[in-house]
């Protein structure tokens, strides 16, 4: 970090740049926090955590005990320790003595994308409730077909103010905060729908994942799901392979490689050809809406009978979705204690092996990524682990609840993780540096040192 | 020669320009230039020559939705040779391609997906079917690889290229594509240049250097000059058989301000660009012996021409129409010589003398009018003329007086001194302009200066200087209506008399030292004022002001010689001569910014003066490079405030880095003392874990440490604050007493401290009161009482602090990273806990720079009674060199409660980088501040 300071006095390094590898050592230095603490409100597990999008001070927590919390993460309630350890506590509880609250446990809850004056909670009790945050009280009220897994808003959306929800029913429905009706019903999934997830990209694009294994992209302005991930459809790297040149040059490919994998090379620049051939002519990174009108769709759509349509992302259920800040992946955690790795683009699965050895399989969980993408935690049984999104390596390892840990939030902006268990703990970590407490006991050393060597004259 | 760059117009671009490139679509007859800016906006410039003005052909905005991530390594725009497209690396993983159509028109744009993460380059390769760009990008395991790819516009993606470079050795960062027949590219790394091509590549090793920027010399593809990150510029030269590259040879041809642009604008000269030091557009001529400058009749006011004299050759140049300096031919004059004068004569005549003879020219029609021979055995050593008179002496002692008529030269008096003359002067400084009635000569074995009546050459005065320098320029002038004569020693010594111009006396003797080597005198008019101009190693001017002699230093270090040059374009110059190069200069308004620099020979890290004791303190770094190893040497140097000579230097230990100095005074103590707070920063550690406090104080113009407090991280600020002292340690503040022990000895006492987990960049007192600037999380605020320090509030924004300032009381300054300057405010009257503890946001600016210092100082001189004096200044410097300041306008003037923010002068370029030969870098730091003209708006 000092390094960097004396770089950007002298204009050797460009202020993102700059930041983003301070960021980037602060991230690997990641521990549970010795200054800050959450004095959890929750009597159940903790289900979901989020940190609003606005002023990324107020973090949003769902509990199995039917709570709801707010806590602000910047500002402590109180100091303990000589005021070294922060303590912040809830700025208020929701819970079931609310005359409006859940009965039974909170599954999901988030804030309303645009600012922190409501929040969307979703419940087993089959209900979703959106709440104003300064009166806390109920202003929009859904009835679910069952237990509602999970909830999400697009924080693109500019033209839409849908609440995707995963539930029970193999049905994922869209509710508009606008009607306060039921928009849409997207039908294709044959179990229920653990995972949604809005596209990062495209404000039209959501991704379900169900107990059916299969993960669904939508594109909610039209009918049927424009793509199905396939777990054996695969590229390896970060994009599709190219066409090769020339004869010269595809003879060398097939030399070096087995004749298995060239094949796979042909068919695939071949199909490449077909969609691109079909899409009308478009800017920005997606194409999802070129494919919508290209022939795969016709081919998915889910009245017709497709091997694609019955293709799995994972074996088992999909228990937890994350598209990158860009919009270009897709991650997907599996109840088979996968996790994937998958271009939007291609719908490849991009074989990067996650050093993950067990997920916990009964419910959703909630991953998280640092903002440029670098770094995924999740969620795996006690620990919370941080692995390379490229490589897949393990980075750092988070030991702290005492039970499963359900859910993760990674703070971009104070570069801090919030990880939610079934301990019913909301645990801080933050980057490493020495307290007071460190500093006097340093000094101690140091006058030691000074004594003994007057010992010895 | 000698080329001016004069600008020509200013076409404000609203955004910072990332990307500039120049192309030409087919069917156009004019370059066109490509501009993108960091918010990803575009535009196509062209220019407009009969209007003389820059036209928008076309604009638009190249971003992207959102989630992208901008490019590792900033914008890359390159554009294919053969104009076919543009290509765009604005977002990581992402090519951005806008194509051409045929009419040369832009179409709409196609994102291709790249796989390369850490792109360091992107070039088109010449000589391509279809366009081909070649990639050096850098893996997860920093290795660098080359890539190539073809883009194919109908599919909208890329094509496996021709060849590609896997695990490239010796650093590669920059690539140059090579036009045809060869059709490769140039890989240039820290040690290692690569020629790769299709087919072969060929690799030379280099000395240690970092490539930043380049320019193609010419059309042909075998030339290019390098610049690096010391300011090298070197010559790179491709031997070929035709499409075979058979040698890459590499010459070092100087050092310059480190480059960050290059540009060859014909074949002879070269534009440097430089973001750290002056951009430079000299021309190196070597061992100019004299110059003169020349109208183009006797009665114009301006001068047309300048005359210069090399050992055994003379130049003329002549300004032309378009402002600009070229070489011409003058018939009558003798260039095969050294001219040892030249001037304007009466009669529209031109004067030239040579070592053998006076030539007189007509300046009308440059033809040889008359010649006059020195006589058979002699030859002419020195001159000196006016519009009518000319004055020379030959070896011996011999002094030769002639007069200049119509076409005709005569020879009126001849006189033999008993010593070999030094030097000469007949300026005419009585009532007629043209005519002087005395004259004055300098003689070597017996050091003394004479007076002679003219025509008749009688001796009037001969003044003994006494010593053993013998005089080596002496010049006539009158200020305010007192004639002096001045007479420049040897050894940078400068005598000046007051002189009766009817009998030659001269009184008023009186001695000042200018320098140590020799001084040219001359005579130049400004604003109808005269000055003198005495060029030696250290350039002065000398004025009058109630009739007493002043001199004044200039910015100038060296200049051999000099002499007035007044042309219509940039009037009142100086044309100056030093070492190597020809510059015209213009002398400021005297009283002006003052911008004194120091060459300190190594880099001024912090800065800090002390009244009492008079002295600048300051923490500087010597780089050197010892048997390929970097070493870094940093000391603590003591400067005299009035003479800027350093006076002490103190050498800090092995890997200890200063990084901040103070100067402050403890209670119950009456010295006054530097605080300096290092770190060590050693090799084997990831980061500095320890650092030191020293305190020292003057003592005999020396520093005498007093005392040394350990501390546990980096001291990145200090600060005095109630006779104690106030230190950011890393992620801490800490208060620090300063107490006497038993055996008199001093030390600093922990008192207390406050933890601010993110790192403090920045302390500043007012009071009480403490404000910090943390790396990453704004502004705080923080009482010290009853012992301890505790905070009362925040900016709860998140902002990359740069720099900080306190305004008032209340109001705080910010400079962070996106180039903004905000204000935050104390809410103390607020009616909410909530509302204590924010920070209010009160103002916002983009500046478009970022701050490193900022300085409760003001610009201009203090006149005790001007309205200026009440408004609070604060000075800024920025990581680009640029100065500016801070008003805070009273309250009464504008708004009823609240000071507004406003900057009311801008930019005078003033830290720069800069680079010598040795390779050692200095910052040329902290200015002498006179007055600045510009009063605030």
């Amino acid at each position: 970090m000092w390094k960097e300071i004396g770089d950007r006095e002298f204009g050797k390094l460009r202020p993102n740049l700059f930041s983003n590898r301070i960021k980037s050592s602060r991230i690997a230095s990641l521990q549970l926090s010795n200054h800050k603490e959450i004095v959890s409100s929750h009597r159940g597990s903790i289900n979901s955590l989020q940190v609003d999008l606005t002023e990324g001070r107020y973090l949003l927590a769902g509990a199995a005990d039917a709570s709801v919390a707010v806590y602000d993460i910047q500002r402590a309630t109180d100091h303990e320790g000589d005021g070294l350890i922060a303590k912040h506590r809830s700025l208020f509880v929701v819970d079931k003595q609310h005359e409006h609250g859940h009965r039974y446990a909170i599954s999901s809850a988030t804030w309303y994308p645009i600012d922190t004056g409501l929040f969307v909670t979703g419940s087993y009790d089959h209900h979703i409730n959106v709440w104003d945050t300064n009166t806390t009280q109920v202003v929009m009220n859904f009835k679910m077909p069952g237990k509602v897994y999970r909830t999400a808003m697009s924080s693109l959306a500019t033209s839409h103010m849908l609440i995707a929800a995963g539930t029970e029913d193999v049905q994922v429905r869209l509710c508009d905060i606008a009607s306060g009706a039921f928009a849409h019903t997207l039908s294709g999934h044959r179990d229920g729908v653990m995972s949604v997830e809005w596209s990062t990209s495209s404000e039209w694009v959501l991704i379900t994942g169900g107990c059916d294994g299969a993960i669904r992209f939508w594109d909610i302005r039209r009918a049927g799901c424009f793509r199905v991930l396939d777990q054996s459809y695969s590229q390896l790297g970060r994009r599709p392979p190219l066409q090769t040149r020339s004869t010269a040059n595809k003879v060398a490919i097939t030399k070096s490689s087995s004749t298995a994998q060239s094949s796979s090379v042909k068919s695939r620049s071949l199909q490449r050809k077909n969609t691109n051939g079909n899409s009308l002519k478009h800017a920005g990174l997606n194409r999802y809406s070129a494919q919508v009108k290209g022939s795969m769709k016709q081919r998915l759509h889910p009245g017709m009978l497709s091997t694609q349509d019955r293709a799995t992302a994972h074996y088992g259920a999909i228990i937890g979705l994350k598209s990158t800040g860009d919009g270009m992946y897709l991650l997907s955690a599996g109840s088979d204690s996968r996790l994937r790795l998958w271009d939007t683009e291609s719908g490849c699965n991009t074989l990067v092996n996650f050093e993950i050895t067990r997920l916990q399989t009964s419910k959703p969980i909630q991953l998280a990524t640092t903002q440029d993408s670098a770094i995924v935690f999740v969620p795996c049984m006690t620990t919370t682990k941080a692995f390379d999104m490229w490589s897949g390596k393990t980075m750092l390892n988070f030991r702290g609840h005492y039970e499963n840990v359900s859910c993760c939030w990674y703070s971009a902006q104070d570069q801090e993780l919030y990880t939610g268990g079934n301990d019913r703990q909301i645990l801080v970590w933050s980057p490493a540096n020495s307290t007071t407490g460190e500093v006097d006991e340093w000094r101690k050393g140091q006058a030691a040192a000074l004594d003994q060597d007057n010992w010895s004259d | 020669m000698f080329v001016y760059l004069q600008p020509m117009l200013d076409v404000p671009i609203y955004g910072r320009i990332a990307t500039l490139e120049l192309f030409r679509p087919h069917g156009e007859a004019q370059v066109l230039l490509f501009i993108t800016t960091e918010k990803y906006k575009f535009c196509v410039l062209q220019w407009d020559p009969e209007a003389f003005k820059v036209v928008t052909r076309a604009m638009g905005d190249v971003s992207d939705r959102m989630g992208c991530r901008p490019a590792y390594s900033g914008q890359i725009c390159v554009i294919d040779p053969d104009f076919r497209l543009i290509g765009l690396h604005l977002y990581e993983e992402s090519f951005k391609v806008i194509p051409f159509d045929n009419q040369g028109q832009l179409m709409e744009t196609i994102n291709i997906r790249l796989k390369e993460l850490q792109v360091l380059d992107i070039k088109f390769l010449y000589g391509g079917t279809k366009p081909t760009i070649v990639v050096l990008y850098q893996d997860d395991k920093d290795a660098r690889h080359l890539k190539t790819y073809e883009v194919n516009l109908k599919d909208e993606d890329f094509v496996e290229g021709p060849w590609s470079r896997n695990n490239l050795v010796g650093g590669p960062n920059l690539l140059i594509p090579v036009p045809p027949p060869l059709c490769g590219v140039l890989i240039l790394g820290e040690k290692r240049l690569v020629y790769c091509g299709a087919s072969a590549s060929i690799s030379s090793r280099i000395s240690h250097s970092i490539t930043r920027t380049y320019g193609r010399v010419d059309c042909d593809s075998s030339l290019y000059l390098l610049g690096d990150h010391n300011g090298l510029l070197r010559l790179l030269m491709i031997t070929h058989e035709k499409e075979k590259v058979t040698a890459l040879k590499i010459e070092n041809l100087g050092t310059t301000s480190i480059a960050s642009t290059i540009s060859c604008l014909n074949d002879a000269f070269v534009y440097i660009g430089s973001s750290y030091g002056d951009s430079q557009d000299r021309v190196a001529v070597q061992g100019i012996k004299g110059m003169w400058s020349l109208r183009s009749a006797t009665n114009d006011f301006y001068d047309t021409t300048l005359v210069y004299s090399f050992i055994n050759e003379t130049c003329v140049l002549k300004m032309n129409l378009e402002n600009e300096l070229k070489q011409t031919e003058t018939a009558g004059f003798c260039l095969e010589a050294q001219t040892l004068y030249c001037h304007n004569a009466v009669y529209n005549q031109l004067l030239q003398v040579t070592s053998n003879s006076v030539r007189l020219v007509s300046s009308t029609s440059k033809e040889l009018q008359h010649e006059w021979f020195a006589p058979v055995g002699f030859s002419l050593n020195i001159a000196t003329a006016n519009a009518t008179q000319v004055l020379l002496a030959t070896g011996g002692g011999h002094l030769l007086y002639l007069e200049i008529g119509d076409r005709v030269l005569t020879e009126v008096m001849q006189t033999q001194l008993e010593y070999d003359i030094s030097c000469l002067d007949i300026n005419p400084i009585g009532q007629n302009s043209n005519h002087s009635h005395i004259a004055v000569v300098g003689t070597w074995n017996d050091i003394s200066v004479r007076i002679f009546s003219l025509p008749e050459l009688n001796l009037m005065t001969k003044e003994h200087l006494g010593g053993e320098i013998i005089p080596r320029s002496v010049l006539l002038c009158a200020f305010e209506g007192v004639s002096y004569l001045l007479c420049a020693l040897g050894d940078g010594h400068l005598l000046n008399f007051v002189l009766n111009m009817d009998t030659g006396e001269l009184t008023d003797r009186k001695k000042v030292s200018l320098g140590t080597q020799h001084i040219t005198l001359c005579t130049f008019s400004s604003k109808n004022a005269t000055y003198v101009f005495a060029a030696s190693e250290r350039a002065t001017v000398i004025y009058s002001s109630n009739k007493k002699l002043l001199y004044s230093n200039v910015i100038l270090k060296e200049a051999s010689h000099v002499c007035p040059f007044n042309p219509e374009a940039f009037p009142d110059s100086l044309a100056i001569a030093r070492e190597g190069e020809l510059a015209i200069c213009t002398i400021d308004d005297i009283q002006k910014l003052h911008i004194r620099s120091i060459s300190l020979g190594e880099h001024a890290h912090c800065i800090c003066h002390q009244e009492q004791t008079r002295t600048f303190a300051m923490c500087t770094i010597k780089y050197s490079w010892c048997k390929s190893i970097y070493l870094e040497n940093h000391s603590v140097q003591l400067m005299d405030d009035q003479t800027f000579q350093f006076i002490h230097t103190f050498v800090l230990e092995n890997h200890e880095h200063a990084y901040s100095i103070v100067s402050c005074s403890f209670s119950g103590d009456t010295r006054v003392c530097y605080c300096v707070g290092t770190a060590y920063v050693r090799p084997d550690e990831e980061f500095p874990t320890e650092g030191q406090i020293l305190v020292f104080t003057v003592v005999d113009i020396q520093l005498a440490l007093l005392a040394v407090e350990r501390t546990k991280g980096i001291v990145y600020s200090l600060k005095a604050f109630n006779g104690k002292l106030l230190a950011a340690i890393d992620q801490r503040i800490e208060l620090y007493k300063f107490v006497i022990r038993e055996n008199n000895g001093h030390e600093l006492h922990s008192e207390c401290g406050h933890d601010c987990h993110t790192l403090t960049l920045c302390i500043l007192t007012r009071g009480d009161f403490i404000i910090v600037g943390n790396l990453r999380e704004s502004i705080s605020l923080f009482i010290y009482k009853d012992g301890a320090i505790k905070e009362q509030a925040r900016d709860y924004n998140v902002n990359w602090m740069s720099a900080v300032e306190i305004l008032n009381d209340d109001i705080y300054l910010g400079a962070e990273k996106h180039f903004n300057l905000f204000t935050v405010r104390k809410n103390s009257k607020g009616a909410t806990n909530e509302e204590h503890d924010r920070l209010e946001v009160a103002g916002k600016y983009h500046l478009g720079e970022i701050v490193n210092r900022f300085q409760h100082r003001s610009l201009v001189m203090h006149f005790p009674d001007s309205e200026v004096e009440q408004i609070p200044t604060v000075i800024f410097g920025t990581v680009n060199g640029a100065i500016g300041l801070i008003a805070s306008l009273p309250s009464g003037k504008i708004s009823k409660n609240m000071p507004l923010f406003q900057i009311s002068s801008i930019c005078v370029p003033i830290l720069k980088w800069y680079s010598e030969a040795a390779s050692s870098r200095k910052l040329k730091k902290k200015k002498k501040i006179a007055l600045l003209t510009r009063v605030l708006e």
